[in-house]
């Protein structure tokens, strides 16, 4: 068997290649500018710029933007999730894919279609006027960033539970049923724990870039709300400031790796509430 | 005249068109282990299901100690079921899981706890509380589900095929497991399978069902001894089930040779299904017995041989202590007692006859 294993493993080859010009060497170099300053002597400074007012107050939007994010896909992906699991499997499924279809399009020609829709003189306000109703003033706020993040990552929120979820067997739930569970509490204590691990997934997928993005602050927010990663953009692609940019964008890497850390933890600690569920 | 504790009336469910339960009436008896025993298809899940309220009848109602509960959902019904694939909380550890449906009733901890160790120990998991159920075998998991469905204390247990996934030497030390488990809690058991040997072994009364209709009902002897028409015969174990003319009152002619029976009751050559089980027809030496026959496959089955005697186109099974050799001819002797006749069915339909 170590024979057949080791007979396929350059097939791997191509992508290590791949990931260790295109990731670890970048990643080297970013560290490398942000401990040095231009003279290419050591400096913390780059580093410490997040804490920087303007910097920690992009910083702490993005947070906001990223948390808020991550609640509302989870709050909108259960309900959803569980309606696609009543529903027969075949359209569910179909459900499943309506969800998915607008991935295929590309990323940036689905936030412009978000900025016509939310512009002050766009489409759902003619709408409103239309109707006689007030129009609303969300474009370039953070409301119309936290619609576009939410229309962006729904999708990776939903699938892995989605996946997780039908992957429970019907059985287990009926036996919930048996034992004396109503719907909510089959819930609570069945499928929710049961998901956990989709829900894991779910978290960093929506997490993760949604804190690091900026394209979709850029179009939404009319550029005057700045997002951590408009910043980084700027240092690198107008300041040209490459060191004060790879300190930023350390800074922003070792508080995502921290807080996916924690995530995990947290998510032990639900599981540790069901186990007010422990015997002896 | 025993309690009556659970009694369908008048049940009947379709599925896609096709009739798996046909207006069936069922009265179960408090503290009996009763089965439901058939082919796949013969409606004997499906009725388990309905009694257990995750298939709703189309017709008929259901009713525990008198109330009707046809309308009760699943989990507000005092009855529990152990299903096929034990359906362990894959999350929660063994104590966890047989605490389940006590945690959900509010029961204090202290209650819980003396419970489970009892549960425990009535299925001789001793020791397995903290285990998570991945890391049981499958007669395990089997235990642990009979123990979280019992420490609820339903006044009825229903069993889902529980033993069939395992195997042979496991799925007989579990029955009689169940048998002693039954006996300590006292309370009744409707047990669903297609193994008759099993229903035989735990059984006090078995309901042998085709095509969604009762064929026979009965404590196990009755139902072996007395197959009631040729489905329950067949499906019962092995039976040779030959065409006979009932010649007069314990008289049947078969293969053109009049046998001594104890039947009565048929009409004067009536043509009949003759039933006799493998083990009650023994080997003689050729024309000492009621028919010749030529010895065509003898198979050693370790407690016995499993004989073929090929007579009138007709291949007798035998059972037999003692072997003959493969191509000899021998005769076949009965005792009039062991003989069971039944009338023909009339037609196709009427293969399948309803029970008393």
């Amino acid at each position: 068997m170590s024979n057949t294993t080791r007979g396929f493993k350059w097939l791997s080859g191509p992508y290590l290649l791949w990931c260790v010009g295109f990731t670890v060497i970048p990643l080297l170099v970013i560290v490398q500018y942000a401990f040095t300053d231009t003279t290419g002597a050591f400096t913390l400074s780059n580093i410490l710029a997040i804490l920087d007012p303007i910097h920690s107050k992009a910083f702490l939007f993005s947070l906001e933007i990223a948390l808020g994010c991550t609640v509302l896909c989870i709050l909108l992906a259960y309900p959803l999730v569980l309606v696609f699991r009543r529903l027969h499997l075949s359209r569910g499924k179909f459900m499943l894919f309506v969800l998915i279809l607008p991935m295929w399009m590309n990323f940036i020609l689905r936030l412009l279609a978000w900025q016509m829709l939310l512009s002050n003189n766009g489409i759902i306000n003619n709408l409103l006027i239309r109707l006689g109703l007030q129009p609303l003033a969300v474009a370039n706020t953070w409301i119309s960033i936290m619609i576009g993040v939410i229309y962006e990552y729904l999708p990776y929120m939903v699938l892995p539970i989605y996946n997780a979820i039908t992957d429970i067997d019907e059985g287990v739930i009926q036996a919930a049923q048996d034992l004396g569970a109503d719907s909510g509490t089959i819930f609570r204590k069945v499928i929710f724990p049961l998901s956990i691990p989709g829900l894991k997934s779910g978290i960093t997928m929506v997490f993760v870039p949604s804190m690091t993005s900026f394209v979709i602050a850029d179009l939404l927010g009319g550029g005057r709300l700045q997002l951590i990663g408009n910043i980084i953009e700027q240092e690198f692609n107008r300041s040209m400031d490459w060191h004060l940019g790879s300190g930023l964008s350390v800074a922003l890497m070792v508080f995502v790796l921290i807080s996916m850390a924690f995530t995990m933890k947290s998510e032990n600690v639900v599981e540790e509430e069901g186990r007010q569920w422990r015997v002896n | 005249m025993p309690e009556s504790i659970l009694e369908l009336k008048n049940i009947s469910k379709t599925f896609d068109g096709k009739k798996v339960i046909d207006h069936l009436d069922l009265t179960i008896y408090k503290n009996e282990f009763i089965t439901l025993l058939g082919p796949s298809g013969c409606g004997k899940s499906t009725l388990l299901r309905i009694i257990g309220g995750f298939v709703q009848p189309d017709e008929g109602r259901v009713f525990c100690n008198g109330v009707d509960i046809t309308d009760l959902p699943p989990e507000k019904r005092n009855l529990h079921t152990v299903f096929q694939k034990y359906s362990l909380f894959p999350h929660y550890d063994v104590a966890e899981n047989i605490a389940f449906g006590l945690k959900l009733k509010k029961k204090s901890k202290e209650y819980i706890r003396d419970k489970v160790k009892y549960a425990l120990r009535l299925v001789n998991m001793e020791g397995f509380e903290h285990r998570k159920p991945n890391l049981l075998s499958g007669g395990q998991q089997q235990r642990v589900a009979i123990a979280r469905a019992i420490v609820n204390e339903p006044e009825i247990l229903l069993l889902d095929e529980p033993l069939g996934a395992l195997d042979l030497k496991l799925r007989q030390e579990m029955q009689r497991e169940l048998m002693k488990i039954k006996r300590e809690v006292g309370i009744t058991f409707v047990y669903v399978t297609h193994d008759q040997g099993e229903a035989l072994t735990m059984s006090d009364r078995i309901i042998v069902m085709n095509q969604g209709l009762i064929q026979q009902m009965g404590d196990p002897k009755s139902i072996y001894d007395e197959p009631q028409n040729a489905f329950v015969a067949d499906f019962i174990g092995e039976s040779n089930i030959i065409t006979g003319i009932m010649r007069k009152d314990c008289l049947v002619e078969i293969q053109g040779q009049d046998v001594m029976c104890v039947d009565t009751g048929f009409q004067k050559d009536e043509p009949v299904d003759v039933v006799i089980r493998p083990e009650d027809l023994s080997i003689v030496p050729e024309g000492a017995g009621f028919i010749d026959g030529l010895a065509t496959d003898v198979i050693y089955q370790g407690a016995y041989y499993d004989i073929r005697v090929l007579a009138d186109d007709y291949e007798w099974a035998i059972q037999s202590v003692n072997p003959v050799m493969c191509g000899t001819r021998v005769g076949l002797a009965i005792l009039p007692e062991n003989i069971q006749i039944m009338h023909k069915p009339r037609s196709a339909d009427e293969e399948v006859i309803r029970g008393k």
